[in-house]
């Protein structure tokens, strides 16, 4: 056992864990935090696969933007209004139906998916397509093992920005107008409460006062 | 626009209204979890709890909010914290023992309290005093307005974050402490003013160190105005916020910088003077914008203009008595009590009994610092006062605080009060 | 290669632990300074043990848990604050390589992270929890709006930061920091070459440190504390050491992004060994450090505090539109200027 796979029953464990505790927990301000922890458990993983860059957004994204909203909103109604946010268990029949099924797609991804291990040379067969690991590590040589133990991990940040301004260039632009959308609409929402109440005015208002 | 008869819906429930809260719990109930909320559903109004204790409300003023986010949608005063029931003390004193209680109303300046309730006390007992005395009582009441206007500039500098302004403004405050103790022998509560006169004369070694102070003086409140004038940020705070338009601040019965600041020139020493205040040449400021800012610069101002009147009292001093001669009412110099039987006597009757007062009622008010502070008292013909009503022009003017609150947001609550410059002491009397 | 890094850790946090603890002093003495007052004098010759004896205060006071706080949450809040505040440290590179005989030892922890930026940006994002979670764990009202303010700020500045940050990487071309700093060794310093960048990261530095003029998550006037108005004792010293933790990151970080991290001009002429050169980096960065802490600090005792709404307009509607244009900007210059 390396510390690698130390580290990665530690993620893990984390991540099942606090999973688990975000879908049990019935105290709803528990549960976002302990989707923390789930978050972060998946950065871990992502470091452990050296997908840096991945692993940070993950954080940034997810930890820094997403999660702090929800948690948040979740607290701060939760603290202020004095309601008590409690998370119900409600249509138990239709969830357990998609939750089966997306289980069923999940294993049949994990069982059909190529995985690339320590010990093979994926830069021989690339079953997707040429671009995608080809160019990252176009002059290696031997198993992804010996390749990050006479090197080290490259980083893929600047590949990964290669592709999408190459290859993914449509879905990233189409991904950008999604999330353009969505600022439309959140400033909409906003905007209708703020005509509402508006600060008085004021007669005028000096930009400097002379002495 | 009318519809045709096809057009009309008929048979619809009338509109009935839901509690937001059942609302929300039908909604949390049925599986359509699209619900328009017209009200506040969620409550967020939230109600705080602004001071006796916090360290922004001056004192010991609870202002109760309720607030919507950080906006305030109405605000409650309440006031009393500090009472100590300085009205029914003065019914068992005699006029003379009430002066030191007067330094603990405004005690950021003690020495102009001391002026109001002796000038009340002088225009009962119908006392004149000699010119020079009255000359000293604009100096010290002038220099005590400059004292208050600091530290209500300064303070309110560190509401809005400035905290050196703060420092600086009480720096100079610190050379009128210095002043002050020269000038009365006390640093604070300095219990200066005696019924018929003062407790000194003003000596040189003082008038050396007002003059000094005063040559310094545009410097120091010139490098406050460095600082905060052509900030931004400070502008940007504390303009149009705490809007209390004129007609309105009239009826609240404000007075002094807060009323001035509102566009009204309203000032007793110019309005009905007293002392020697109409042989004085000054500016009554006022500014037209009626809020923060406004009641700051009026503040600004008006140092200047009473150093300018501290500058033509000092020049002007003439020489003479500080005390009115009235063996009856004013109480004898010490040499005198230990050589002479007569003023032994008197200063025996006068401090046990006090001055016995002429039947009647008096109401004198003086511009202090704050506004119009006043004195109401009335006479049985002994030496207490039946009754002594103090018209304090924080008390006043905090009760259109309330009104000036609604609508602003919580970092404007500091400002506004801190513009309104209320003193607590004075306020709960 | 591990007993390496913890040896640098040791010296790291040893450094910061003590330059955080003299930052506060040194605030003190500014503040003095800037307020015409003698400042801390008497503990130790100049005042120079006051530190220890806050250090101690602290410590030994009682540590108050208000009643209705939640305690799991109101205990770890300023565990996160601080280890975020220290975590952005592992990858700043405080100096060039250290040459012990044939055996070369790059001055940062953790050397060889190529998304350096990246990995600053993603850790900053994170010290809200702390701040968050303490104004409402806390129980107070108080606290609360804290808490409020602060996720608003931090998430409403990060957008500025990176857009002030974007400037540097599209300079230099890379996300890793010895690069960056390489890149301004070689040519200008960064401040130079994206004036605009720097405006942008340094405000939003202020509000992401919660430094005045941004520092309405504290404003002691209005919220009395803000999100630490109920956390006594060590608690409290956490979040203190955290603020001030933060902003010596911050210097430091805008130390290599914007002023060339370890290099000095002209010093490379010199013929120095490479053990001086060494040296001379690790000072010339210990010193662009001290510099910048001393605008935050002279900034703080110098300027008023935002309201909250102004504070929104700033960050999104002036600092967000400057940071396109920065974008634009540079793109320009690097295409125009540079290549």
């Amino acid at each position: 056992m390396s510390i690698f796979d130390i580290l990665f029953y530690l993620f893990a464990a984390a991540i099942v864990l606090s999973a688990a505790f975000v879908s049990l927990s019935r105290n709803i301000v528990h549960a976002a935090f302990s989707l923390l922890f789930t978050f972060l458990g998946i950065a871990g993983v992502y470091v452990l696969l050296s997908a840096d860059f991945i692993a940070v957004s993950q954080i940034l994204i997810y930890v820094g933007g997403i999660l702090v909203l929800i948690v948040f909103g979740v607290m701060l109604t939760n603290r202020v209004t004095n309601i008590d946010i409690r998370a119900a268990i409600r249509s138990r029949i239709p969830a357990f139906i998609i939750c089966a099924g997306l289980l069923a797609l999940l294993i049949a991804f994990i069982t059909q998916a190529h995985w690339i291990r320590y010990d093979e040379e994926p830069w021989k067969k690339t079953p997707w397509g040429k671009n995608a690991v080809e160019q990252v590590t176009k002059p290696l040589q031997g198993s992804v093992r010996e390749v990050i133990d006479q090197q080290g991990s490259q980083g893929t940040a600047a590949e990964i920005g290669k592709l999408l301004m190459s290859d993914y260039m449509l879905p990233f632009e189409l991904l950008s107008i999604v999330l353009l959308v969505a600022l439309i609409g959140a400033a909409m929402i906003a905007r209708q409460e703020a005509v509402q109440k508006k600060r008085p005015l004021s007669p005028s208002l000096p930009t400097e006062v002379s002495q | 626009m009318s519809f045709t008869e096809e057009e009309v819906i008929l048979d619809r429930p009338a509109f009935q209204e839901v509690p937001p809260r059942q609302k929300i719990l039908d909604a949390l109930m049925s599986k359509d979890t699209t619900v328009s909320l017209d009200e506040d559903a969620l409550e967020h109004e939230m109600v705080l709890n602004m001071g006796p204790q916090h360290p922004a409300t001056h004192g010991v003023l609870r202002v109760l909010l309720r607030l919507d986010g950080e906006t305030v949608i109405n605000a409650e005063c309440e006031l009393g914290y500090l009472h100590r029931g300085y009205e029914k003390l003065a019914e068992n004193m005699t006029y003379h023992e009430f002066i030191p209680h007067t330094d603990r109303l405004d005690y950021i300046s003690p020495v102009a309290n001391n002026i109001a309730y002796v000038m009340a006390v002088e225009k009962l007992l119908k006392l004149e005093i000699p010119r020079r005395a009255q000359y000293i009582r604009v100096i010290c009441a002038e220099l005590a307005r400059i004292s208050s206007h600091l530290m209500a500039m300064g303070a309110l500098a560190m509401d809005v974050g400035a905290l050196t302004v703060f420092v600086w403004a009480l720096r100079e405050r610190e050379k009128l402490y210095d002043i002050f103790d020269v000038v009365t022998g006390v640093r604070f509560t300095v219990s200066y003013m005696r019924i018929g006169g003062m407790a000194q004369d003003l000596e040189e070694q003082g008038i050396k160190m007002i003059r000094a102070f005063l040559d310094g003086l545009p410097e120091a409140i010139g490098e406050i105005a460095a600082m905060l004038h052509k900030n931004r940020i400070f502008i940007e705070r504390t303009a149009s916020i705490g809007i209390m338009p004129p007609d309105e601040a009239l009826d609240m019965g404000w007075t002094g910088p807060n009323l001035r600041g509102s566009g009204i020139p309203a000032d007793l020493r110019r309005d009905n003077p007293y002392l020697v205040y109409n042989e004085l040449d000054f500016d009554v400021i006022t500014r037209q914008e009626c809020d923060v800012l406004a009641r700051y610069m009026v503040r600004f101002e008006e140092i200047k203009q009473s150093a300018k009147i501290v500058r033509q009292c000092i020049d002007n001093l003439p020489n003479g008595d500080v005390w009115a001669h009235d063996a009856k009412k004013v109480l004898p110099r010490k040499g005198e009590i230990y050589s002479n039987m007569e003023e032994l006597i008197n200063d025996f009757m006068l401090v046990n009994f006090g001055q016995a007062a002429p039947l009647g009622e008096v109401y004198s008010g003086i511009e202090a610092a704050k506004g119009e502070l006043g004195w109401y008292l009335i006479s049985n013909g002994t030496g207490f006062p039946w009754r002594s009503k103090i018209r304090s022009p924080s008390f006043v003017n905090l009760q259109g605080l309330a009104r000036i609150l609604e609508g602003s947001m919580i970092s404007d609550i500091v400002a506004i009060i801190g513009s309104i410059d209320p003193i607590m002491g004075e306020a709960d009397k | 290669m591990v007993i390496e890094a913890l040896i640098k850790i040791a010296i790291v946090l040893f450094v910061v632990l003590t330059g955080v603890s003299y930052t506060v002093l040194v605030e003190r003495w500014v503040c003095a300074w800037v307020q015409d007052r003698i400042g801390p004098n008497r503990v130790g010759p100049l005042g120079l043990f006051q530190p220890l004896a806050d250090v101690l205060k602290l410590l030994l006071k009682e540590d108050i848990e208000p009643l209705m706080a939640q305690k799991w949450f109101h205990w770890v809040a300023p565990v996160i604050s601080i280890a975020v505040a220290f975590s952005v440290l592992a990858i700043v590179p405080f100096g060039h390589v250290l040459m012990l005989g044939n055996h070369a030892i790059p001055l940062t922890i953790a050397s060889g992270i190529n998304i350096g930026v990246l990995y600053i940006v993603a850790l900053t994002s994170l010290g809200v929890y702390g701040i968050t979670l303490a104004g409402w764990s806390s129980g107070s009202k108080y606290s609360l709006l804290g808490g409020l303010r602060s996720s608003a700020q931090m998430i409403s500045y990060e957008l500025t930061l990176g857009l002030g940050l974007l400037s540097v990487i599209m300079l230099s071309g890379s996300l890793d920091l010895n690069t960056i700093i390489n890149s301004q060794a070689q040519g200008l310093w960064n401040v130079v070459r994206a004036p605009l960048g720097f405006l942008l990261f340094f405000v939003s530095s202020f509000a992401e440190t919660n430094r005045q003029p941004f520092d309405l998550p504290e404003a002691e006037p209005e919220l009395v504390g803000g999100y630490h108005t109920e956390y006594s004792s060590m608690k409290f010293a956490l979040f203190f050491l955290a603020e001030y933790a933060n902003i010596i990151t911050a210097s430091a970080v805008m130390t290599v992004l914007f002023f060339g991290g370890w290099h000095l001009p002209f010093v490379d002429q010199l013929g120095l060994s490479s053990l001086a050169m060494t040296i001379i980096g690790v000072l010339a960065f210990a010193l662009k450090v001290i510099g910048l802490l001393f605008v935050f600090i002279w900034v703080r005792w110098t300027v008023p505090r935002f309201r909250y709404d102004q504070l929104m307009n700033l960050g999104w509607k002036v600092l967000l539109p400057l940071g396109i244009l920065n974008i634009i900007l540079t793109a320009f210059e690097k295409i125009y200027l540079i290549a």
